[in-house]
């Protein structure tokens, strides 16, 4: 029985690596670690959706990147992790980047980008002291890493002078898992700087839906803002408990990943007035967006539904390919080649140039925040705007808030070089100058 | 024909009681160890290690330590993964505190600290039994992954609240970490998986194991004869524990490479359970084909797909694969109840007899 299967294990491997040789030329192989199963599948569709649909469509628009089809493939993991490592193994013969999406997957595969030589490509999320490009050469969390997000959302509700916060109360709601407990050195370092108190609040993964006695500590300890760092079915039961206890909606901020369109359906208008940080925001009317409708939709290659269209987890997965396609096109234009190797699109993510110009000529005016990474840094720093539930779809409501990088640097070099002490032999980029 | 036992005379009662009483069980072992040992790793890619070899080895042992506990000693226990992820947990300690430390080991060190958590929540089995003892044992399961979270020195203040697994050499070559490779990675877990897989065939085959097999069938009985409840059951406790916080410290350490809290939760317990279930409650062969087929199955099915080039989504993939795997489930449960184990005992059997049946 053993034998047979192992025979039929090696078997398989093989045509499967076969499969992958008999691709073309000129096709860049970009797996995605999605997850359209399992209990986060409500928040992965969308954003699985825009990106496949932007490189549907640039497929059938441009023939794909600088002459070279994107090879858009997703592995489902259904934010497993133990899927995630299955995944990664299987598709990294030919990858020239991993998506890997949960942070539980980042953590894993992070120590082993420097041996296998692939970039991690974690638009948004991650490990925030990942922005140290000459620490963490392999890993790309652009265009805002987490603290950025935590201090950019302090900047805004103390109107730009933290100072302002002292004697108040901020408490953060977050999933108890690492994504959830990133902010919190932070926050944290923050307050005893600024003088306000900080209170972290955590929601267990099998609490997500039931949070009411997260929310009986909030209503005793009345704190003057509640941040959220939540994620998937914690979202929608949070927003939901906050309108239960009548919790005034304009003290209450999310994080990037806690403005699903879909996570405010049930709440609906009581939950009009939450706020979200976004690095990207819906614009209904843009070229790319049309493109897409055309190419994609109506060509019938994809089963986006039409109303989603304008969602900005819709929009922000459209946003995430494209950062992808111009560490492409950089390396491309560098390198002279049209199918980029791992190596290739490394330098190519460190070259991104995304400004306002670059937006027009991509047709996604105001889509998504100007940013550039270098070799020093990896995330770019653009910063995010910030958006408003207005009972039927998010709004931006602020102009663009940029993180006081000061702040931040120092928390994230040690960090950075905690990590590095950690996994020791870990290559640092000496080459780099920045 | 392939199975004939005519001619293979005992005329000792060791040779009676031999571990082969055929020759032909033997050869089959060696031709399996022998494809282990030198076949698959000759052959196998970095995918078919990582996704298929080591985590079936460390999910058999996992489930063979369940199975000493549930087969044999007849103890029902639903904290297998929490004590795997103490197994983890003493193993990462162990590793940051004393970095000189032989790998080999702190896993095998890390599997008393697992014991003898096991033996403490062993101790309301010498009151309760069955449904009420699995209760008490989901009560480790919960209290183990909640201290995991909460007692931030266990991972030793890491702001993500994981467990990451540093680079460690043993003897010049990387056995553990991102810098190891697959194949040494292999052949540690194989080395660890033989050895502890032969102890427990000698433990079960033993005076002690045919003590807990008293027990499981009839404790009044067993203690009418002169069985020592307390040290019969606690000691299955101990030895379970032991075998699964070693398979626990392979998990983390050989396979995975970080590990939240959470990644001990109930599902890692279930499915160990299912693995020990569907293999066969006491028997050691069992674990091995239970955690091929729920470990490995998976992973194969997923990848038919794509090798016959049929354009289906990665997502709809998945879900037929959880409906094959769950009607596979049924169908072996219906087809042999005692699980795969029996299923290779009647194929031996009708081999034995074969090619003139009486």
């Amino acid at each position: 029985m053993k034998r047979l299967l192992s025979t039929t294990a090696l078997a398989a491997a093989l045509a499967f690596g076969g499969a992958f040789a008999a691709s073309a030329e000129d096709v860049i192989s970009m797996p995605n670690l999605s997850y359209r199963t399992g209990p986060f599948a409500a928040t992965g569709i969308p954003l699985m959706n825009g990106q496949r649909d932007y490189a549907l469509m640039l497929n059938a628009r441009d023939g794909g990147v600088g002459g070279a089809k994107l090879g858009y493939e997703e592995c489902e993991t259904g934010y497993n992790t133990e899927k995630g490592v299955e995944c990664y193994e299987k598709t990294k013969a030919n990858a020239v980047v991993t998506q890997p999406w949960s942070t539980g997957i980042t953590l894993q595969v992070l120590p082993k980008t420097n041996v296998d030589k692939r970039a991690i490509f974690a638009p948004g999320y991650g490990f925030s002291p990942m922005g140290d490009g000459k620490t963490f050469q392999w890993a790309f969390n652009p265009p805002s890493s987490y603290w950025d997000g935590a201090q950019m959302i302090l900047k805004n509700i103390s109107g730009g002078n933290l100072d302002s916060l002292k004697g108040k109360k901020i408490a953060l709601l977050h999933l108890d898992h690492p994504y959830g407990k990133e902010p919190i050195p932070l926050l944290e370092a923050l307050g005893a700087k600024h003088g306000f108190s900080f209170l972290a609040i955590p929601v267990g993964l099998k609490e997500m839906q039931n949070q009411s006695a997260q929310w009986l500590q909030i209503r005793r300890e009345n704190p003057d803002f509640v941040l959220m760092w939540g994620w998937g079915a914690m979202n929608s039961g949070a927003i939901n408990e906050a309108v239960k206890t009548k919790f005034p909606m304009d003290r209450f901020i999310g994080i990037w990943w806690s403005g699903h369109d879909g996570d405010m359906a049930t709440a609906g208008a009581e939950a009009k007035g939450y706020r979200t940080i976004s690095w990207n925001q819906p614009v209904p009317d843009a070229k790319v967006m049309a493109d897409i409708k055309k190419h994609v939709i109506d060509a019938k290659l994809s089963d986006t539904p039409v109303d989603q269209m304008n969602w900005v987890f819709y929009q922000r997965g459209i946003v995430i390919q494209m950062m992808l396609n111009e560490g492409v096109k950089a390396a491309q234009a560098q390198f002279k080649t049209k199918a980029v190797n791992a190596e290739q699109l490394r330098w190519g993510l460190e070259n991104i140039k995304v400004d306002d110009a670059k937006l027009a000529e991509l047709g996604m005016t105001g889509m998504v925040v100007p940013f550039a990474t270098s070799c020093a840094d990896h995330t770019g720093h653009g910063g995010a705007w910030m958006l408003q539930w207005d009972g039927a779809k998010f709004v931006k409501v602020s102009d663009l808030i940029k993180p006081d990088r000061d702040a931040i640097k120092p928390l994230e070099a040690a960090k950075a070089k905690e990590y590095a002490d950690a996994n020791q032999p870990w290559p640092v980029n000496a080459d780099c100058k920045l | 024909m392939l199975y004939r036992i005519a001619g293979q005379y005992k005329t000792s009662y060791e040779a009676d009681h031999a571990l082969f009483p055929v020759r032909q069980d033997a050869w089959l072992l060696g031709v399996i160890l022998a494809l282990a040992f030198i076949v698959l790793p000759l052959t196998a890619s970095d995918f078919v290690f990582q996704a298929l070899l080591i985590p079936v080895l460390v999910y058999s042992l996992a489930a063979l330590g369940l199975n000493i506990l549930t087969g044999y000693a007849g103890q029902l226990s639903l904290g297998t993964g929490a004590f795997m992820g103490v197994g983890a947990y003493a193993c990462f300690k162990l590793v940051t505190i004393f970095p000189e430390l032989n790998l080999l080991a702190a896993i095998l060190l890390s599997g008393l600290f697992s014991a003898a958590i096991g033996v403490a929540f062993g101790l309301p089995s010498l009151r309760i039994k069955g449904f009420y003892l699995a209760i008490a044992t989901l009560a480790a399961q919960f209290f183990l992954v909640w201290l995991f979270e909460k007692w931030a020195w266990l991972y030793n203040y890491a702001s993500s609240g994981a467990i990451q697994v540093p680079n460690v050499r043993m003897f010049g070559v990387y056995v553990a970490g991102p810098q190891a490779a697959s194949i040494v990675q292999y052949y540690f877990v194989l080395g660890v998986v033989v050895v502890l897989t032969a102890a427990a065939i000698n433990l079960t085959r033993g005076r002690i194991g045919r003590t807990w097999k008293a027990v499981r069938d009839m404790d009044i009985a067993a203690e009418l004869v002169g069985i020592d409840l307390m040290r019969a059951k606690l000691s299955a406790f101990a030895v379970s524990s032991y075998v699964i916080g070693v398979a626990g410290a392979l998990f983390v350490f050989l396979w995975r490479g970080a590990a939240e809290p959470n990644l001990f939760d109930i599902p890692l317990s279930f499915r160990v359970l299912f693995i020990a279930i569907i293999g066969g409650l006491g028997s050691v062969l069992g674990n091995f084909l239970g955690a091929i087929l729920i470990v490995a199955m998976p992973v194969l099915l997923n990848v038919v797909p794509q090798a016959l080039g049929l354009p289906i989504g990665s997502s709809t993939v998945e879900h037929l694969n959880v409906m094959a795997i769950g009607t596979l489930i049924v169908a072996f449960l219906i087809l042999e109840p005692l699980g795969l184990a029996r299923l290779w005992a009647l194929i031996r059997e009708k081999l034995i007899l074969w090619p003139f049946p009486h």
